[in-house]
């Protein structure tokens, strides 16, 4: 299908120029770095001793600075969820831009480690020059303490040294835990490990101190390879006696010796920043997670769904926000995402998640909550009542799917369990549809099973119900998809009639359905917002890219870590 | 906390180690430095453990990512039967491997970092874990069945023939069956 350059300028747009200033910006300071230590004429004595092994250390190390620093911004999520709410001062492409920050956290990250890569194989260089070159006319510029000096030595016994090895173990336990395959099946391993990061951060800031790589200082008075007239040249001559042509032939006579001086550890001032902000984060985190969490109802949905309701005091958010739960019963350490499906309103305090059965912790913490009172002899009726497992709620966190209200026409497609955001947003609406810029939403829900329609049935029911009355039929457009065909399947509830009738047997045909809302918003902004499996999202972002009747489809997607 | 396999990780610790080996084994032989020979070394052994540790092995449920292009690799370390698929030997080759690259200065990282994955693999052997190759499952082609191929040689049993004419009380009946109830349009 044909490309629309509006469309793709809107879904592709930020992303790529976001892109081309960060890579502008890591090359242009790798080269002024290079260039800088390469024929500077204050690094002039030290790339004589080291060598091309100087330029790369400390071009990789100015890329290393930046990247460092930017690595920690994504991963502030409390601060960005704050960003994202203030929608007067933030735009939506900017909230758009936030979407990306796993991406943008992922793509700094290899570049540290393709960066640390170069930077520890020419510093392995440097170690060596340092040791064969020993200089004897300017024993200042040395890191060596003799010629010849075992490399290990010295990167061993030099504050730098040992911190820069420690500093590759511990990316080298990050990285390794860190792949794909080891996000999916071994998370906690990926989680651990990552927690790791602080103890870089130490080290990196004890690394710069060392202080020996040195630049000189009185260049006006001794300019690099000036003539020395009361020192004996390398060559062996003895310069007492100096031809007038050699003295014309140079221009520049040595007025005194050359001092040297270690840089300021420039690290600290490109990390320092976010580091506080991340620790931060963490910190109002960890005190916004202490404060305990009631568990005030669960409720066993089919297809292995458990609906639970939570309250705690002062907790608020938005539709389309996800929260972290922690149950110390089941795991200490653990904690796991969900999207939150009810959000504390002024008549109803509780929040609720709808939980899907998949692993051992949610097995064991649905087990904990849907465990029988104990009935014992002697035990008074007061304490029958369930005792439910302390609970420890972190959050809440934005999300992309907060944004369906910003736009005049939104579709939600939603695979399976991945409907939750969208649960959110039809209770907002249910509550208060009129005071929103949303004047039509297209609801497509994807699943396998048709019980799983159950989980949000009364839902979209009610909702479906009060627009008819409240006399906006167009409002809210249901598309229902079984992907298993399995015989003839229908909700026999009459109370579902509505839903009976917009359910439909087989895969949902993507190009019909975007032609049909193309048509019917031609020229319009949509907001296109997926949340479910890979292969789902994938289709939808080339659909979105592409051209139907001048409506721009604007891609957003929820991401699961 | 689960059922960890820790033969994963130390999979890509592995493979991570020998390529560290390998560029401090370059770094080391494109400068010449002292006893280069042991960055040659570097050089033989990284990718040694490269090829050996770059198929990835499947886990217990019999799912596993695969890397791309492996087959090849999983093929030819399969061949070595136990000596590649108990963990033990694998934790005792990298330990042994990772010895000659502590002479030099530029492959003890490769070293450590080896010392490490070969710990993991101990860790891993201990808890009972082997490698076991992802090969493609040969799907069993659906044989259609026999009478498929031949043809029915008598039409089908039918009912007598006044009971197959039509009768004029019940043409809806005669003409076809709902196999529904048919309701009028509700929205």
């Amino acid at each position: 299908m044909p490309l629309s350059w509006r469309s793709w300028i809107a879904n592709e747009g930020s992303k790529h120029f976001i892109l081309v200033l960060w890579l502008s910006t890591n090359i242009a300071l790798f080269w002024k770095t290079f260039v800088s230590y390469c024929s500077g004429p204050q690094h002039y004595y030290l790339h004589k001793m080291l060598g091309l092994g100087l330029c790369m250390s400390r071009a990789s190390a100015a890329v290393l600075n930046l990247n460092c620093c930017l690595v920690l911004l994504p991963v502030c999520r409390s601060l960005l969820a704050g960003l994202r709410g203030f929608q007067k001062v933030t735009s939506r492409k900017a909230r758009r831009i936030l979407d990306k920050r796993k991406t943008f956290h992922m793509a700094c990250g290899i570049a540290i480690g393709l960066f640390s890569v170069i930077h520890v194989s020419a510093h392995l260089a440097n170690v060596y020059s340092f040791s064969a070159w020993y200089s004897d006319e300017f024993p200042a510029l040395n890191l060596a303490r003799h010629r010849g000096e075992d490399p290990r030595i010295i990167m061993f016994t030099t504050v730098p040294g040992a911190t820069g090895v420690l500093l590759v173990l511990v990316l080298f336990l990050m990285f390794t835990a860190s792949s794909y395959s080891m996000r999916v099946s071994h998370y906690d391993i990926f989680w651990y490990t990552h927690n790791l990061s602080i103890v870089f951060y130490v080290l990196l800031l004890v690394h710069v101190i060392g202080g020996v790589l040195k630049y000189q200082t009185n260049v006006e008075h001794h300019p690099p390879d000036c003539f020395r007239p009361n020192r004996t040249a390398p060559g062996g001559q003895n310069s007492g006696f100096v031809n007038s042509s050699q003295v014309d032939g140079l221009s520049k006579v040595c007025r005194e010796e050359p001092q040297f001086q270690a840089h300021f550890p420039e690290t600290w001032l490109w990390v320092s920043g976010p580091l506080c902000l991340y620790c931060a984060e963490r910190l109002y985190r960890y005190m916004r997670g202490c404060r305990p969490v009631t568990v005030a109802s669960v409720v066993r949905h089919p297809c292995r769904v458990v609906e639970v309701h939570m309250q705690k005091s002062g907790f608020r958010a938005r539709p389309g926000q996800y929260i972290v739960l922690n149950c110390p019963h089941v795991s200490s350490f653990e904690s796991h995402p969900f999207t939150l499906t009810t959000c504390p309103t002024e008549r109803n305090a509780t929040f609720g998640i709808h939980l899907r059965v998949l692993g051992d912790w949610t097995e064991r913490f649905t087990d904990l909550l849907l465990a029988e009172p104990e009935v014992g002899a002697e035990i008074l009726p007061v304490a029958l009542q369930r005792r439910y497992p302390r609970v420890y709620v972190d959050g809440p966190f934005g999300s992309p799917s907060e944004d369906v209200f910003n736009y005049e026409v939104s579709v939600c497609v939603a695979g399976g369990i991945g409907v939750t955001p969208f649960a959110s947003v039809l209770q907002a609406l249910l509550d208060d549809w009129q005071h929103h810029k949303l004047r039509r939403l297209y609801f497509i829900w994807v699943c396998r099973e048709l019980q799983s329609f159950r989980w949000f049935a009364e839902l979209l029911c009610s909702l479906h119900q009060k627009l008819w009355q409240e006399n906006r039929p167009d409002y809210l457009n249901i598309r229902l998809y079984v992907s298993k065909e399995r015989g003839l399947q229908s909700l026999s509830e009459g109370r579902y009639q509505v839903l009976s009738a917009r359910l439909l047997i087989g895969r949902p045909r993507w190009e019909m359905l975007f032609e049909e809302i193309g048509r019917a918003n031609k020229q319009k902004r949509v907001g296109v917002f997926c949340s479910g499996p890979k292969g789902l999202s994938t289709t939808l972002h080339k659909m979105c890219n592409s051209n139907h009747f001048g409506a721009t489809f604007e891609y957003n997607k929820e991401s699961f870590s | 906390m689960g059922k960890i396999e820790w033969a994963m990780w130390a999979n890509e610790q592995a493979l991570a180690s020998g390529l560290i080996l390998l560029t401090g084994g370059i770094v080391g032989v494109a400068g010449q430095f002292r006893n280069w020979q042991f960055a040659a070394y570097g050089i033989a052994a990284g990718i040694f453990i490269c090829l050996l540790e770059y198929p990835r092995g499947c886990k217990a449920k019999g799912n596993g990512v695969q890397r791309p292009g492996q087959y090849c690799l999983t093929v030819c370390v399969k061949a070595f039967g136990p000596l590649t698929r108990n963990y033990y030997i694998r934790a005792l080759l990298h330990a042994a491997l990772c010895v000659p690259g502590a002479f030099i200065l530029c492959t003890v990282l490769g070293c450590v970092c080896l010392a490490i994955a070969s710990i993991i693999y101990l860790l891993a052997a201990v808890r009972g874990e082997q490698w076991l190759p992802i090969l493609p499952r040969a799907e069993p082609r659906e044989k259609p069945g026999e009478s498929i191929k031949e043809p029915p040689q008598n039409p089908p049993p039918r009912p007598p023939a006044e009971m197959r004419r039509k009768r004029a009380e019940d043409m809806e009946g005669a003409a076809y069956t709902n196999p529904m109830p048919v309701m009028p349009n509700e929205y």
